[in-house]
């Protein structure tokens, strides 16, 4: 029951802030199930078989019999970490927005607990009507969370990120019924669970559109390219950062977006192989645009946030062609790069939010000088700039590294182009670095009336996991890699057919276990 | 002819005999008190037993598949669960009524005989088997409407509304009836058992019966608002007193559905290909026309009346589905299961409407919901949460009902329709995300009714709750649909 519990606790969290009839201690409340939360989730360490490639701690029970729907979620190397990142993140959250959100506290944190039940729900579901239904509902808080507690463009932000996502993958709910028919025709029972899937065999013909496997593989890229986002269709992602209050950023940019790539990894990769190995050039293409077109908008950005906005759409890049390279070392970058990129990106939009609450701007242009009177801050705004910027130990390195090595490996061409991505990254990173922090003091940092503060123990507290974690996957690695190498060597060894089995002695106990 | 009626016949139709007696009781102590108003909570009370005697007696005797009047009713499954949703339907809409300003105080008792009286009109339309019984209960469904909105508190809307839905409404009854002349006519029969068994080899080579029978179809796209047919809709929707929006919304369309699938999903129009391909291209149509007619709109009875002619374009698709498989349960349940969720949406909405209609004029425009999150947070979430399972959020019931309609369509083949349906879907979640932003990301002054209003806001809650747990145990809900059908 272990999964179900990581799952739907947060639920029931959300529940009793719903109904918890005082104002004063709902952040300490939400924190405190946050931190309860993050532990039963740490026990998945204790339970998983580090050596396995199969699909542990399962739960089946049937949902839907008429369609073959179950109640099926499972875990593997491949969904472990991501999982425990969005744990790890959310108590972060609710530590750093212990001021910055004011109105409504208790909807607030709410929303943010349900978005943990949806994001988790995403990553274990391994029936697809299951995953769907967690997939949608993660919208539901997102939409309320950047409506009601962003910026002064909310609304357009808002309603832009909702209806671009569910635009996605609505196509993909077809597809899904169509999968489910197919499933029915290869093995006679009509299923909607992943592993059924995996087993079908759907025609491909190269160099046609209209061939079912090609069009099942678009249905699907799509929903998750635009989750992602891949270039042409990020447009939604800067509007919903800079609008999004921080909490809703951190989160948006930590692990929803890595709904996007990790689906590409479970759902796209090896349920559709031959589609996916005959249009790699494509994602690729699209995948190294991304990286140059994010990092030279980036470079222009008047505006802290939405520069890091741009930035995540460069790094995204960098994990498309990591996964679509599809050899050991780009998926494995590809793999950690998620990681990386929510820890990071994640602390950047922290770190914004904070010195957003003491000046009220994200406008470069009036910062300034601001190493002089900010130092703790400035210590950790540059130790995460230069993971941002991949400079070896620290985390972004072995992302980065590993998912270059894999492409040159498999395809030099996009490797080239996507190299300039990391000198263009550094540029604008330390660029605006420079330009906020250090030379003559900006008007916001010498604004005699308005003294900035340094960061208080709450906001060091907030920070110093993340910097810990920055440093421990930069010089360690495989502390983290050794979990998912057995999932990666599987689905590498077995792109063109893959299958996932059921780990038999690691089922979730007093789960009856059938077919 | 030979026409013979015993008392099995009767039992049959037991609970229209019911329903129509309750009806009676209002206006009888009405007039028998020297035309003094009963006291509108008895009226009310009489009304809803009636209604409650009517289900049970429906339960008892439909399902089974048997046959009355000389083969112009039949009980089957459609008749049962069709019916028993009009029912409930038209339950919470008669509760609706109770609480709001244009229909309640004087004439209440007039308003629930009426109300009954359609419902009488509606369970002999769903088990009709005959075209021309089949008429019969139309009309007394929709005369009986005509009055019921002309009969509103409000002035001038309420009006317009009926007189342009009599007009229109009559219209289509008379295109319905010229569409049966000619079946009669090429068949001998207006009874559909009789004629369809020729109807599929008639429809391929006999024009006449053509013409009649889509002239037959063009009366049921009247009836549901099927686009182009449909501008009648969010006028008459609009000015007519909430209660009976809702009422038109949910037991009207559902029990119009019932008679158009039962036409269609006879199994015999199957050779005429030409039929289903402009049907299907009218599901795609109507979809749209609903769906981009109601971004525009800022009034919210509006906005929901072009949301319910867009899912009348979901359902046709359901019904298509069902015309042209083979056995059709699956389309048919699918159909069946998608007007239960629509209902409980629809209901729950025109709820809050009335809920915050404040006098008999008012009018509810998208901008008076502004802040009432902050006021009235259960009312505003119970809104919310009917807006997103209209839009086909999981989990809610509105993604289930869309999914098993389209897992129909897939599953016959019709992928394209599927796709548009989706399509659809993403676009209507604009507007239903307008009311959301407007109650809860904006301020504003937005305030419910000030009178008590405890039995619609009860109806409002029960919506919710099946709302937001049905979706996720539909599966045994549908399986009984579909089982029912196989018996």
């Amino acid at each position: 029951m272990l999964l179900s519990t990581v799952i739907f606790l947060p639920l029931f969290f959300a529940l009793v802030m719903t109904f918890w009839p005082q104002q004063r201690t709902l952040r300490h409340l939400a924190l405190g199930f946050s931190l309860v939360e993050f532990l039963i989730s740490l026990m998945i360490l204790s339970e998983f078989d580090i050596g396995s490639a199969r699909l542990q701690l399962v739960e089946k029970i049937t949902w839907i019999e008429r369609f073959g729907i179950q109640y099926f979620v499972g875990i593997d190397g491949i969904s472990l970490w991501l999982v425990l990142l969005t744990t790890f993140i959310t108590p972060i959250i609710i530590l750093a927005s212990w001021q910055s959100i004011d109105t409504k506290v208790k909807g607030f944190h709410a929303c943010l607990f349900l978005l943990q039940t949806a994001m988790i729900g995403t990553f274990l579901a391994m029936d697809a009507i299951l995953f769907y239904v967690f997939w949608e509902l993660s919208l539901i808080p997102m939409y309320f969370m950047v409506g009601i507690w962003g910026g002064a463009r909310r609304i357009y932000a808002t309603i832009k990120f909702f209806i671009f996502t569910m635009a996605g993958s609505v196509l993909m709910l077809v597809a899904i019924i169509y999968m489910m028919y197919l499933t029915q025709q290869a093995t006679g029972v009509m299923s909607a669970s992943l592993l059924e899937f995996y087993k079908v065999q759907i025609p491909f013909v190269a160099g046609t559109l209209m061939s079912q496997q090609t069009l099942l593989f678009f249905a699907f890229a799509l929903a998750f390219a635009i989750k992602v986002p891949i270039w042409p269709v990020h447009t939604w992602l800067p509007d919903a950062h800079v609008e999004a209050p921080t909490p809703g950023s951190v989160i948006l940019a930590g692990v929803m977006l890595k709904m996007g790539t990790y689906c590409f990894l479970r759902w796209v990769i090896p349920l559709f192989p031959d589609a996916t190995e005959y249009w790699s050039w494509l994602f690729l293409s699209l995948g190294v645009i991304g990286i140059v077109y994010g990092a030279l908008v980036a470079m222009i950005q008047p505006d802290i946030k939405k520069l890091v906005a741009y930035s995540s759409v460069s790094h995204m890049g960098y994990i498309i062609l990591g996964l679509f390279v599809l050899n050991q070392y780009g998926i494995t970058g590809g793999i950690y790069q998620m990681l990386n990129h929510g820890v990071s990106t994640g602390a950047l939009f922290l770190l914004i939010g904070m010195i957003y609450e003491r000046t009220h701007s994200r406008e470069i242009s009036k910062y300034g000088g601001l190493a002089g009177v900010l130092p703790i801050f400035t210590i950790f705004f540059f130790i995460i700039t230069l993971s941002s910027i991949a400079v070896p130990l620290t985390n972004g390195f072995i992302g980065e590294y590993l998912i270059l090595m894999g492409t040159f490996k498999a395809a030099p061409v996009y490797a080239y182009i996507a190299v300039t991505g990391v000198v263009l990254g550094a540029a604008y990173m330390l660029w605006m670095f420079k330009r906020v922090f250090f030379g003559e003091k900006g008007e916001l940092v010498k604004d005699e009336h308005h003294p900035l503060h340094d960061l208080n123990l709450r906001e060091i507290v907030v920070m110093v996991p993340l910097v810990i974690l920055v440093f421990w996957m930069g010089i360690f690695p495989n502390h983290f890699l050794n979990w998912t190498k057995s999932s990666v060597d599987h689905l590498v060894n077995n792109k063109s057919k893959y299958y996932l089995e059921i780990h038999e002695t690691k089922v979730a106990k007093g789960i009856e276990y059938g077919n | 002819m030979e026409i013979n009626i015993g008392l099995a016949d009767v039992m049959r139709i037991s609970p229209m005999i019911a329903i129509f007696i309750a009806s009676l009781l209002p206006i009888t102590t009405k007039v028998l008190s020297g035309n003094k108003e009963p006291n509108n909570l008895v009226t009310l009370i009489q009304g809803i037993a009636g209604l409650i005697v009517g289900l049970v007696l429906l339960t008892v005797v439909g399902g089974s598949g048997e046959l009355a009047f000389s083969k112009s009713l039949v009980f089957d499954s459609i008749t049962l669960w069709m019916g028993a949703l009009a029912i409930l339907s038209a339950m919470g809409a008669i509760i609706i009524m109770y609480e709001n300003f244009a229909t309640n105080g004087k004439q209440f008792a007039e308003l629930v005989f009426l109300a009954l009286n359609s419902v009488v009109g509606m369970l002999i339309l769903v088990s009709a088997m005959d075209l021309l019984t089949l008429f019969v209960g139309l009309e007394l469904m929709s005369l009986t409407l005509y009055l019921m909105i002309a009969m509103s508190h409000e002035e001038k809307l309420s009006k317009e509304a009926a007189f342009k839905y009599f007009l229109l409404g009559s219209f289509a009854s008379a295109i319905f009836l010229y569409g049966t002349a000619f079946v009669f006519g090429t068949t001998g029969s207006t009874n559909l058992i009789t004629f369809m068994q020729e109807a599929s080899s008639l429809v391929q080579s006999n024009r006449l019966f053509l013409f009649g029978i889509s002239f037959v179809i063009l009366g049921f796209c009247f009836k549901v608002s099927i686009a182009p047919f449909h501008a009648w809709t969010p006028d008459v929707y609009q000015g007519a007193p909430t209660p009976h929006t809702a009422f038109m919304a949910t037991a009207v369309k559902v029990v119009s559905f019932a008679a158009f699938l039962r036409v269609i999903a006879t199994k015999s129009l199957v050779g005429s290909e030409g039929l289903f391909d402009v049907l299907q291209w009218l599901a795609v149509i109507t979809m749209i026309v609903g769906n981009v007619g109601a971004i525009v709109q800022t009034n919210l009875k509006r906005v929901l009346a072009y949301s319910s002619i867009s899912n009348s374009g979901y359902v046709l698709v359901g019904v298509i589905t069902a015309g042209i498989s083979d056995t059709g349960f699956f389309g048919a349940s699918a159909v069946i299961f998608y007007l239960f969720s629509y209902c409980l949406m629809t209901l729950g909405a025109f709820a809050i409407v009335s809920i915050l209609e404040k006098n008999e004029n008012h009018m509810i425009s998208l901008d008076g919901l502004k802040g009432l999150a902050s006021r009235r947070p259960v009312y505003a979430f119970c809104f919310a949460l009917f807006l997103l399972s209209l839009a086909g959020i999981p989990p809610s019931i509105g993604f289930f009902g869309k999914f098993y309609l389209f897992n129909a369509a897939v599953g016959e083949g019709l992928i394209w329709l599927a796709v548009w349906g989706v399509i659809n879907s993403v676009i209507s979640v604009y507007y239903y995300l307008k009311p959301i932003v407007y109650m809860y990301m904006t301020e504003g002054e937005s305030e419910i009714a000030g009178h008590n209003l405890s039995a619609t806001t009860v109806t409002m809650i029960v919506s919710a709750v099946f709302i937001a747990l049905l979706g996720m145990l539909s599966g045994p809900i549908f399986s009984a649909v579909e089982k029912s059908f196989i018996n």
